[in-house]
């Protein structure tokens, strides 16, 4: 790679050797987005937190001292850490099927296609549609009356099929999963083929000339290559899923039961519509925490922070 | 000997594998919304019918008139406003804030961290507080209020985004910039910010429809000046009712903006020059 | 002369109270309407369900009062699931937005105890509202209106659950000696559940898949409110009076259940995926011979207002003229949801909302209003019941009205707790668990013990007041 050489060779902070680094200029490139994220992020953790340790719920505005009380429930809160772990399964399957979809599909788009300008917009569409309409969307299309996916089976089964896509506890995860797949798949691919298009060719074209299968090529020099923007990616996307609300809501409401409760579903239903507004503080408060040392290891191992 | 043509540019059955590939793929990811958009031209009859019809008996226009004579065709360009400005100036505030850290390290790790971490709040817990602000600064329910809020989530997406595009530009470029005499503000704007389109393109994308796609915030800091898309076809989900039509035809209103926007700036997704010939 | 002066003093004295008494014999509309003139020029907010409902102030009640009294109506609409939660933040916030709401009568105690309502008996006084009010039909007058002994908004739709069944089919002759022979007892609109599963069952049996003998809306929010409607039609109590135990569990509870999840079997597959439009799509369309729902559907079932661009989402009845309307089995059916239309206690035009309000809610304007053809808001005054007017509507209209009414008379309220979305949501979460096939008793005694741990949370003692208060009034349960 062209542009280690210098990095490697210096160290950090030896950009540009030659001249001399501008204290000023990097601090006031990065001011303004500091300034904007400090405004509208630092009340509301504050806020957060002192609400946290308070008695807010839908009866009482009390904002007397609470301790640790809410802390403390948060262990004793089963339904808290299912919808945790419902989170890190639809993740866990979600993410992988997601970055290799999507990593085919560049593929697959990278080199010249008739009409590739097209497919790749169409591509697109899926995530352009509001997350609450494609959730009311899906739950049409499962409808086992009024949607076509149950016809569809029907037709390759040879007989009439009545699968509860929404309903039964065997059917809602994939369910949710392949919508989940479905809406954002199209995210990875398109970043992910950016990142492709980036490549240098020369170096790619110059491994074939030497003889190297496409694998190798893409091993060694492909992925090392995109790694930073797919790392990235698979990060924000990660994150996202951890968010995961609309989708679910339109498709279950996190039911049967709470089988597909995941976190945000759960303070969602705590903090907006009941009102536990301290409680829900201090989870959102257990979330940032675990996120944060999730994050910062992955960071460290992605190698993103050197 | 004579180098191969790579794989996948030969021309013959791979090509024909490969667009078969390219059609089922768009068949999966566009049914649903296909199923979507002909919604808006079914009648309701059509649209619960059993079996499930696949194309409507006839195209007809009624529903779209609705709208725009209702006024419900105003929050998509509500939404397309808020979404548009606010990925502008985050796309420039936050390639700016990329380009301090990859190639300065400023703030060194905890920094980015820091960035990163502003997207780890769970939406919920924050909206209150953030109502409490905006009725503090008087910004409910107007057009600043909502585009400042979008390009403050939309920061730490395009910072980081960001980051793993310039990180693959040659820095030789920007130091034989810097020689032939430009300032390191020109440097950014003359060398980077260009070589960096198939990254600006690609994140441009997510950053407008993750604010697009907005609804908690745009339902607590709205309430009749500027309601968005996504609140506006919320209010078709009637408790006794389900304007299923107006869904479908709002959101055909809202994804042919965009898909043309993406199908004319695609030229900047794949860039065709190869490395060799900057380096000469 | 003493004789003149005696007439002239009598004549005075006659003109004033005769003008007294006109003035007092102004309807409440009227009044409403000469007080709020003063208020002209300003601006009031009120916070309405979104879409087909906020038609009303949209395009009849708001332009109307402009007219009438220069006062602005500025509509917020909220979709239904968030109205509530809009509500409580924006009092809490102190942007104090709001003027008038539109309220879900479960909601009230916990509205009014939060402080979010203002009490409207100052206002029901000061602007002669008292008489009015009592003519509004008496389950929604004595249930919807008040938190302990305080007005706290004005019942303003008369959400009941009625039956609609196909009345062609229950006359066909062949359908009723068939049916005969094989279960003894006429066909007829069912009185008991037995009697809907017979039916259901035979009807299902002889005619599909063209037709089923029923459908419901089997989504857990909507199935949650036929659950309270039959658990208490079968005798069913939701607590334990004396110790606040919940009771849902009982055996009541458990076969409530179970038969529930049996009547899936002769409906449409898939009906457990069933919402609203779901549910209304299949029984206009004639698939379904028996269904429960709230009043629209027996006036869409009819065509009445269809026609309209505001319901061209309503698929076209294929059944009108052949929809009976008749109570639920059991005779006594939930008056789900329902509206009350309150004022905000940060309100910075109280009276201004409350004339507004009066109006809305008045005898005159309210019998225009649930005559609109695109409204959702059901008859719930007794003058409606047998208005010329709205009788003339569509020839069984009378039919319609009259079960109405029967059921303005026996209806059963939501319940209405503190943090009543709590207990709700455990109900939903297990309908949810029904239909994904557990066993109904392990469900119910889970329900019931989530139910006891929110109790026990919110604090026995204070619930089971608030409980007794609830389960004291008409409508709780089956008299």
């Amino acid at each position: 790679m062209a542009h280690t050489s210098t990095i490697a060779a210096g160290g950090a902070a030896l950009a540009f050797p030659g001249h001399p680094p501008d204290r000023h200029f990097k601090w006031w490139i990065i001011a303004p987005a500091i300034f904007l994220l400090l405004f509208i992020g630092l009340f509301p953790l504050i806020y957060s937190l002192g609400v946290s340790f308070q008695h807010r719920t839908m009866l009482e505005d009390d904002k007397s001292f609470a301790g640790f009380l809410n802390y403390a429930q948060l262990f004793r809160d089963a339904r808290l850490w299912q919808s945790l772990l419902h989170t890190a399964v639809i993740t866990a399957i979600a993410l992988p099927i997601e970055l290799v979809l999507g990593m085919l599909m560049a593929q697959l788009f990278l080199e010249r296609l008739p009409g590739r300008q097209v497919f790749v917009s169409l591509l697109v569409m899926p995530t352009v549609i509001s997350p609450i309409v494609a959730g009311a969307t899906w739950r049409l299309l499962f409808d086992n009356r009024y949607g076509p996916i149950n016809q569809i089976i029907g037709w390759f089964a040879g007989k009439p099929v009545a699968a509860l896509w929404t309903v039964k506890p065997d059917l809602v995860y994939p369910a949710i999963i392949l919508c989940e797949i479905w809406q954002w798949t199209p995210f990875m691919f398109l970043i992910l083929l950016a990142a492709l298009s980036n490549v240098d060719k020369s170096l790619t074209e110059a491994a074939e000339i030497d003889g190297a299968g496409y694998w190798r090529i893409f091993v060694k020099i492909v992925l090392p290559a995109i790694w930073p923007v797919m790392a990235i990616a698979l990060l924000i996307r990660g994150l996202d899923l951890v968010r995961i609300f609309d989708i679910i809501w339109a498709l279950t409401q996190g039911g049967p039961g709470t089988m597909t409760e995941t976190i945000s579903i759960y303070t969602y239903v705590q903090g907006f519509q009941q009102f536990e507004v301290s409680y829900t503080a201090a989870v959102a408060f257990l979330v940032i925490l675990m996120l944060t040392v999730i994050v910062t290891w992955a960071i460290r191992r992605m190698g993103l922070a050197k | 000997m004579t180098p191969q043509r790579p794989l996948l540019r030969r021309p013959g059955p791979v090509l024909a594998l490969r667009y078969a590939a390219a059609l089922a793929l768009t068949l999966f990811f566009i049914f649903p919304v296909y199923w979507l958009f002909i919604i808006s031209f079914k009648t309701p009859a059509e649209i619960f019918h059993f079996p499930p019809v696949w194309y409507p008996e006839s195209i007809q226009f009624a529903n779209y008139r609705v709208l725009f004579k209702d006024g419900d065709a105003e929050t998509v360009w509500n939404s397309l406003v808020l979404a548009g400005v606010s990925t502008v100036i985050a796309m420039i505030l936050g390639t700016m804030a990329a380009y301090s850290l990859v190639r300065f390290k400023t703030g060194g790790e905890n920094l980015a961290v820091w960035i990163i971490s502003q997207r780890m709040m769970p939406p919920i817990a924050i909206v209150f507080p953030i109502f409490l602000l905006y009725v503090y600064f008087g910004w409910v329910d107007s057009y600043h209020g909502l585009i400042i809020l979008y390009t403050a989530f939309s920061l730490p997406y395009v910072t980081w985004m960001m980051r793993g595009y310039i990180e693959d530009i040659p820095i030789e470029l920007e130091e034989s910039a810097l020689v032939d005499g430009c300032t390191r503000w020109q440097v950014l704007w003359r060398v980077v910010f260009p070589m960096a389109r198939t990254g600006l393109f690609a994140t441009a994308v997510f950053t407008f429809v993750f604010a697009w796609n907005d609804f908690l915030f745009a339902l607590v800091l709205t309430r009749t000046e500027v309601i968005t898309y996504t609140v506006q076809v919320t209010h078709y989900f009637g408790g006794q009712s389900n304007f299923w039509a107006k869904i479908a035809a709002m959101s055909v209103l809202g994804t042919v903006p965009v898909f043309f926007t993406v199908a004319t700036l695609q030229r900047y997704l794949v860039r065709g020059i190869s490395m060799g010939a900057v380096k000469g | 002369m003493k004789m003149l002066r005696k007439l002239t003093l009598t004549a005075a004295a006659v003109m004033a109270v005769g003008w007294t008494a006109a003035a007092w014999a102004q309807s409440a509309a009227e009044r409403a309407v000469n007080e709020a003139k003063k208020y002209s020029g300003t601006t009031i907010t009120i916070v309405w369900e979104a879409g087909l409902q906020s038609l009303d102030p949209l395009h009849f009640s708001g332009p109307k009062w402009k007219e009438l009294t220069g006062i602005d109506v500025k509509v917020v609409e909220v979709a239904t699931a968030e109205m509530f939660t809009k509500i409580m933040q924006d009092y809490r916030s102190g942007a104090a937005a709001y003027d008038a709401l539109n309220v879900i009568p479960a909601w009230m105690p916990d509205l009014a105890n939060a402080g979010a309502l203002e009490v409207l008996d100052p206002y029901v006084d000061k602007y002669g509202y008292r008489d009015e009010l009592q003519k509004i039909a008496p389950t929604y007058r004595d249930n919807q209106m008040k938190v302990g002994d305080k007005i706290f908004g004005f019942p303003d739709d008369g959400d009941v659950f009625l039956m609609y069944y196909r009345k062609d089919v229950f006359e066909d002759a062949a359908n009723k000696d068939a049916f005969k022979a094989k279960y003894g007892y006429d066909l007829a609109a069912p009185k008991t559940w037995k009697e809907f599963d017979d039916i259901g069952q035979f009807l299902t049996d002889k005619n599909q898949p063209n037709m089923y003998g029923a459908g419901f809306f089997r989504q857990p929010p909507y199935a949650m409110y036929m659950f309270q409607e039959r658990f208490r039609n079968e005798g069913g109590k939701f607590f334990d009076a004396e110790s606040m135990k919940a009771t849902i569990n009982s055996d009541v509870g458990v076969k409530v259940f179970t038969d529930m999840r049996n009547e899936n079997k002769f409906m449409p597959p898939g009906v457990e995926q069933w919402g609203f439009v779901e549910n209304l799509a299949a029984f206009l369309q004639g698939q379904t011979a028996m269904t429960i729902s709230w009043p629209p559907y027996g006036r869409w079932a009819e065509g009445y207002g269809t026609d309209q661009e505001a319901l061209n989402w309503v698929p076209k009845t294929q059944i009108a003229g052949k929809v009976g309307y008749a109570l639920p089995p059991g005779g006594h059916p939930e008056l789900a949801a329902g509206f009350a239309l309150s004022v905000s206690s940060t309100s910075k035009n109280k009276d201004a909302a409350y004339l507004f309000i009066q109006w809305l809610n008045s005898e005159d304007i309210s019998l225009q209003r649930v005559q609109l053809p695109y409204t959702l808001r059901d008859p719930f005054r007794t003058s409606h019941y047998t208005s010329p007017e709205y009788l003339s509507r569509w020839p069984n209209a009378k039919d319609y009205l009259g079960a109405l009414k029967a059921g303005s008379e026996t209806g059963l309220l939501d319940l209405s707790l503190l943090q009543t979305d709590k207990y709700e949501e455990v109900l939903r979460q297990s309908i949810s668990k029904l239909w994904g096939g557990d066993d109904p008793k392990a469900i119910l005694d889970q329900a019931a013990s989530d139910w006891d741990a929110i109790t026990d949370k919110i604090g026995v003692d204070k619930q089971k007041a608030v409980y007794q208060t609830w389960a004291a009034k008409s409508g709780a349960y089956p008299q």
